[in-house]
């Protein structure tokens, strides 16, 4: 019923509606009066106002003057935040979709994104974000109720993720929530999928190596026939290589998903051997190699996706390891160690299911000893500093972009209500806080939960290849708990498991090629059938498949 | 374990530790009254050994040393060279990249992991450096790493600096075996025979030796333009120049004869045959080339090119004045190889000297580091095992073993500490981020994990 009345008020309104919120949303004038200003860039104004005009801050402080075209927002009781960063993510992507039936090699082929690259899928530095991302508001609702104003997002897959762009968490088109694009190049430590080069760490290393030094050798070469081609082989045209050139020059940083303290070190080596400007992208352990990160000056995006234990006792279980429960015990304290030893570092989520955890987990930084102002600064000021856009983003100042995060209460307690959310001057107002909370999958959130139990033989579509496979589910209420099975990885117990409103999702650890891997598994049940997606280290992969009588 | 150890320093020293564990690790030590199976010059009865800047400095009867050098009284007690082991894949967090037949642009340096728990298993088995090799899944496989394992230390201290360095080479099945489909419509790998697999080794070098001539017409201003550096080629040519060691994992003598002459083909020396369990058939022929051979003992039959194993095999090569070591190619028999090594003696005879250097000089002959360790001789590196026993006896357990002086692993400590352990976990369980949610059910491990597994259980992966 709903759904219908908003598409015959669309249909109504047709064209001239994007004119008429154009004209009402980026004119708009606003004036949060009487609140506390946390502007982090100086110090906090108690009582004071802020005048937002046309997108951006026009002033800001205990006697701004409120404009007589203003619509005044009484800000007692609230505190106005610069917008709060999310400062490493996959937001605006399209959900990883299940693919077509493949039939033989020829349809996995053309699943595949075109390219005219030289190098396969993975391996590919050109591919920018921008390209992937699509426009719209509705995507980033959670994330803006939540308080997030604006994020990095980056591709999920490949060696390298490719590049990544700096985006504010509304407008209509992707030139409209893009702030700047690229920002970095972004690499994972993984391998090419399929048993393709690389097919281990070890090629992983090898493969970055060698395309560095061919995009080097390409430059040297591309410069001295533009200079004087007469008698000279003509250097190629490749698009891969050319996107490594400013990393090999410095003029564009590149991110290392690392977590673990020698992931870290390889990408610091890695760094130091190619001279290249590195960021650490998650970074649980940061904190173990604080001076050789400051001595770098190599800046960490820190996950706040702590580690957390999920399984419970059993008689039968090993004890768990000294060292997993120090790491529970040594991540929440990492952000401070890292502060003290004077490096640099934004807060991300982290791949956290719940985004409303980041600011709990954040809360627990201060709790482990970070000072309350850094941990604003690191999801505001200094993820701007560290992204580049800390001219137009990251603290409340007069002339910069009136990204702000309006709360009833102090960001980092549990009793808070975000309020307003300005994207570009524009004011997304939240009535009352949500009874669920929201997910990064964003979405609309009914309370009914689905009903997903049952037996399932499914078809896992790794690339080229279907693998049938069985999902035994028992639901329990909003808890999902069974069994996933498949020839190549036998049968492994699912955790974490949960049903919502339109689907479930659950993790399992299986083994794969004598590894054990954790996958995440997220998909929707609609009358006999299944579908989702698999989150693995190689990568998402789909499935589909219908429930068995 | 050591992280504790060294944080309980810090946390009863102060803010003073960082000079003083560096003071620390320069402390003279004196070891008193041992005897002392050098590796080198016979056994030492009643001998001291005293070790200054981790180096032995002097061995003799009633040395003296400073005031505050660290004395360690080993009456009864046994001193051996740290044990090497010239073959194993432990501490690295990938061994094998299967995609290519030739993956000489690898190196298992980049997938070094220092937290490895079987590194001070390792060390508590007396074995105080390693040869860290890629797998036996190609041809031609990565670079290796020699290692002494600094338990404890960052990664950086672990690799040997001036060791030479090395490849994997593979024969027979493994490589062979590899020729995996992973999806369908894919070609499968080349090669999937023997003569295969010597073919590819063959056009691996004609590439590099044409790869070698690009760049020497370069620096000879032949041609203009700078060739591309090619990093699966480098290693090769460095073969070829005689820089880079050859480390053949192989099992038949066929094999390994053919790869020698290949080798010859090209002028140069394969250092190692890696296995080698028919070497005895081919000595002579090892031997003229001063080819050396790092085997198992007594280990066969696990497969179809395993079938000719003989336990004589070390004795046969010994006799033959080939170089052999023993390795272990195992997390779990590394620590165990002084009792592989006592099993020498037992098949052949050969003498107790000779038969200790296969785990310690011999190894270290092979790997280009015995200018530094593999012997207990004045000027070395300061490798040492103190064991309660004599190391080729079934009782004998290292009380300490020590890498430049410095003690890694200590039998008393490891047992005092272990209360403490015990309490930290006791204090870590309490904490609610450690306590089960209790949400989901327990996920009961389907196998045990590799560390306990039985050798003969697992597939090798492309190994052994």
């Amino acid at each position: 019923m709903k759904i219908r009345s908003f598409f015959f008020a669309f249909l109504a309104i047709g064209l001239f509606s994007v004119f008429s919120a154009e004209a009402q949303t980026r004119n708009d004038v606003y004036a949060i009066t009487n609140a506390r200003i946390v502007t982090v860039s100086g110090a906090a104004i108690e009582k004071g106002t802020v005048v937002v005009r046309d997108g951006l801050i026009e002033s800001v402080g205990a006697d701004a003057r409120v404009p007589a075209d203003a619509r005044v927002l009484d800000g007692t009781g609230l505190t106005v935040y610069p917008g709060f960063f999310d400062a490493l993510t996959n937001l605006g992507l399209a959900a990883p979709q299940p693919r077509p039936q493949p039939v033989g090699g020829q349809a996995a082929q053309q699943t595949q994104p075109q390219s005219n690259s030289n190098y396969p899928n993975g391996m590919q530095p050109e591919v920018s974000v921008f390209e992937q991302l699509k426009g719209g508001d509705a995507q980033f609702e959670a994330n803006r109720n939540a308080g997030f104003t604006t994020a990095l997002t980056v591709g999920r897959d490949g060696v390298f993720n490719g590049q990544s762009a700096v985006i504010n968490l509304a407008g209509d088109s992707v030139s409209e929530l893009v702030i700047k694009s690229p920002f970095a190049e972004h690499f994972t430590f993984r391998t090419a999928g399929g048993g393709a080069y690389p097919a281990s760490l070890l090629g992983t290393f090898s493969a970055f190596r060698q395309m560095l030094l061919d995009a080097q050798r390409l430059q040297d070469w591309q410069k001295t026939y533009a200079a004087n081609p007469k008698g000279m082989k003509r250097p190629e045209m490749d698009k891969s290589l050319e996107a490594l050139f400013p990393l090999i020059n410095g003029t564009m940083p590149i991110v290392f998903n690392a977590n673990t303290e020698r992931e870290i070190v390889r990408a610091l080596d890695l760094a130091k051997e190619f001279k290249l400007n590195a960021i650490i992208g998650g970074g649980q352990e940061a904190w173990k190699l604080a001076p050789r990160l400051r001595q770098q000056n190599v800046a960490v995006l820190l996950s706040l996706n702590f580690p957390k234990r999920t399984t419970s006792v059993s008689p039968e279980a090993d004890p768990e390891n000294l060292e997993t429960l120090r790491f529970r015990a040594e991540t929440p304290k990492g952000a401070a160690r890292l502060a003290q030893a004077g490096v640099r570092f934004a807060f991300q989520t982290g791949g956290l299911t719940n985004v409303n955890d980041f600011f709990t987990n954040a809360a627990k930084t201060t709790e482990n000893g970070l000072p309350i102002d850094s941990a604003i600064r690191a999801m505001t000021l200094a993820s701007a500093q560290i992204l580049g856009v800390d001219n137009r983003l990251g603290s409340i100042e007069t002339g910069k972009i009136a990204n702000l995060t309006v709360v009833r209460g102090d960001i980092l307690s549990k009793d808070k209500t975000i309020t307003h959310v300005f994207v570009d001057g524009r004011l997304f107002e939240q009535k009352e806080k949500p009874k669920t909370p929201p997910t990064t999958g964003g979405g609309a959130t009914t309370p009914a939960i689905a009903s997903v139990g049952g037996n399932y033989s499914i078809t896992i579509e790794i690339p080229g290849q279907s693998l049938p496979g069985t999902l035994a589910l028992t639901q329990q209420g909003a808890i999902l708990s069974g069994t996933i099975s498949t020839q190549m990885t036998g049968t492994a117990p699912i955790k974490d498991g949960k049903v919502t409103s339109d689907g479930f999702s659950f993790s399992a650890n299986v083994d794969y090629g004598g590894n054990q891997i954790e996958i995440n598994v997220t998909g929707k049940v609609t009358g006999s059938s299944i579908s989702g997606t698999i989150e693995s280290p190689q990568g998402a992969i789909p499935f589909s498949g219908t429930k068995n009588p | 374990m050591r992280k504790a150890i060294v944080f309980l320093l810090i946390i009863s020293i102060g803010l003073i530790s960082p000079t003083f564990l560096l003071a620390q690790n320069k402390t003279e030590v004196l070891i008193r009254n041992a005897t002392v199976l050098t590796a080198a010059k016979g056994t030492l009865e009643n001998t001291d050994i005293l070790i200054q800047n981790d180096k032995i400095a002097k061995i003799g009867k009633n040395l003296k040393a400073s005031a505050n050098a660290q004395v360690i009284d080993a009456t009864g007690k046994f001193v051996s060279p740290g044990i090497i082991d010239c073959h194993s894949h432990s501490m690295l967090d990938a061994i094998n990249e299967f995609s290519y037949s030739v993956t000489s642009m690898t190196t298992v340096k980049d997938a070094l992991n220092p937290t490895d728990i079987t590194i001070y298993r390792a060390l508590a088995g007396g074995v105080t450096a390693g040869n860290l090799l890629h797998g036996s899944a190609n041809a031609i496989g990565g670079q290796n790493t020699v290692v002494k394992f600094k338990w404890g230390k960052p990664v950086e201290d672990f690799p040997i600096s001036d060791a030479p360095p090395g490849i994997k080479f593979a024969l027979g099945e493994n490589p062979k075996r590899t020729h995996v489909q992973v999806q369908p419509g894919q070609t499968p790998r080349y090669p999937r025979t023997r003569m295969g697999v010597m073919e590819v080794i063959r056009d691996a070098f004609v590439r590099a030796r044409d790869y070698k001539k690009s760049w020497d017409d370069f620096r000879a201003k032949k041609t203009k333009l700078v060739p591309r550096r090619d990093l699966e080629l480098e290693p090769l040519v460095e073969i070829l120049e005689g820089k880079r060691l050859v480390h053949a994992h192989g099992y038949r003598s066929d094999e390994h004869l053919n790869l020698m002459l290949i080798a010859d083909e090209f002028g140069f020396k394969i250092a190692t045959l890696q296995h080698g369990l028919e070497a005895y058939k081919i000595a002579p022929e090892i031997a003229r080339r001063g080819t050396a051979v790092s085997i198992f003992v007594d280990s066969w039959s696990y497969k179809f090119e395993a079938y000719d194993a003989i336990p004589y095999n070390a004795a046969i090569l010994w006799k033959a004045g080939v170089s052999v070591s023993i390795n272990s190619d195992s997390d779990e028999r590394m620590r165990r190889l002084n009792l592989d090594a006592a099993k020498v003696m037992k098949y052949g005879g050969v003498p107790e000297e000779d038969s200790l250097k296969m785990i310690t000089l011999n190894a270290a002959k092979q790997l280009g580091i015995d200018r530094r360790t593999g012997s207990i001789e004045v000027g070395k590196d300061a490798d040492l095992v103190i064991w309660n026993a004599h190391p080729f006896s079934v009782y004998a357990r290292p009380e300490i073993t020590m890498i430049e002086g410095e003690i890694y692993f200590d039998r008393t400590k490891d047992i005092q500490r272990r209360a403490d352990l015990e309490k930290e976990r006791q204090e870590l369980e309490k904490l609610d981020i450690n306590k089960p949610s209790g949400t989901t059910q327990p996920r009961i491990p389907s196998e045990r994990r590799i560390e306990e597994r039985d050798e003969a259980e697992y597939g090798d992966g492309g190994n052994q």
